[in-house]
């Protein structure tokens, strides 16, 4: 079944489509997509990865068609980023 | 007088097999005028003609239900083509769906503000955003269509909308200042 596999960076993005076994796991996909050679940063203990947007586990089996995601992790701490709003008194960065 | 009669309706019966043969064996799954019509349209998926999708809006487009000028991200040329195809007058685009923006725009996530919500994954209507909840969410921008629909989604606006930067692949010829005229009889004459 077709898969694939994709690792965003703000000016540059991976999408691969992989051809894997029925069965396969996450982590089979993104080894054969061969993202790991090309960003080494991925360290795939700290990154979290998912489908379609929603988190999974390494381990899990892929449906056909599916997006392996690679993430990365926030810069800005959405609770600090809160607090500091709510300082400022607005419920909402809308105006 | 037999004969006659045999033989017609041998072939009577002969046709009708080979119509009936030719209903199963081409027959037409859907109405292949939407699919021209969804061809035409350029599959932003913005939901500015106030149908929640190219395909939607194409099938209204064939059944009558809307009118062929309500493809702000298509343009005239959209307009054009698909007076073209329906053998009807083009019209101006319906300003009520919105303005044609001239320069392609990819929209543009600035990551140090971004809080991981979700809002503009589920906003995108091209699954152009890779995130997942409290990660990175980042544009993929060869998917995404600039129809700005994550935009508004940001509780956080911290998405914009950035005009697509040249590349050799991308980049055209710029058109000339003068305005294009065409030659006729008459000007091919004075040059």
């Amino acid at each position: 079944m077709k898969v694939e596999v994709a690792y965003a960076l703000p000016d540059e993005q991976f999408l691969q489509e992989v051809e894997v076994p029925d069965g396969a796991t996450l982590k089979d996909a993104i080894l054969q997509s061969g993202v790991l050679e090309k960003y080494p940063e991925i360290d795939l203990d700290s990154n979290k990865v998912g489908i379609f947007g929603k988190l999974h586990n390494l381990t899990d089996a892929l449906q056909p068609n599916d997006r392996v995601e690679i993430y990365r992790p926030l810069i800005c701490d959405p609770k600090e980023v809160r607090r500091q709003r709510a300082k400022k008194g607005k419920t909402s960065a809308k105006v | 007088m037999l004969m006659a009669i045999l033989i017609v309706s041998v072939l009577a019966g002969l046709f009708g097999l080979l119509l009936g043969f030719a209903s199963i064996r081409f027959k037409v799954e859907g109405d292949p005028i939407v699919d021209q019509i969804d061809q035409l349209l350029p599959q932003t998926q913005c939901g500015q003609c106030g149908f929640p999708g190219c395909r939607p809006y194409a099938e209204a487009i064939a059944s009558g239900e809307a009118d062929i000028n309500r493809c702000p991200p298509g343009g005239e040329t959209t307009v054009q083509a698909l007076a073209d195809l329906l053998g009807v007058e083009p019209k101006p685009l319906d300003a009520e769906a919105g303005e044609p923006s001239d320069i392609p725009m990819v929209a543009v996530i600035h990551e140090e503000y971004c809080i991981g919500c979700t809002l503009c994954i589920q906003a995108c209507p091209v699954d152009a955003i890779v995130g997942a909840p409290k990660q990175m969410h980042t544009v993929i921008a060869d998917e995404c269509t600039g129809c700005k629909l994550c935009v508004p989604a940001c509780p956080v606006d911290t998405i914009t909308m950035e005009p697509i930067p040249p590349t050799p692949e991308n980049w055209t010829w710029p058109f000339p200042d003068k305005p294009y005229i065409p030659i006729t009889v008459e000007t091919a004459h004075e040059q």
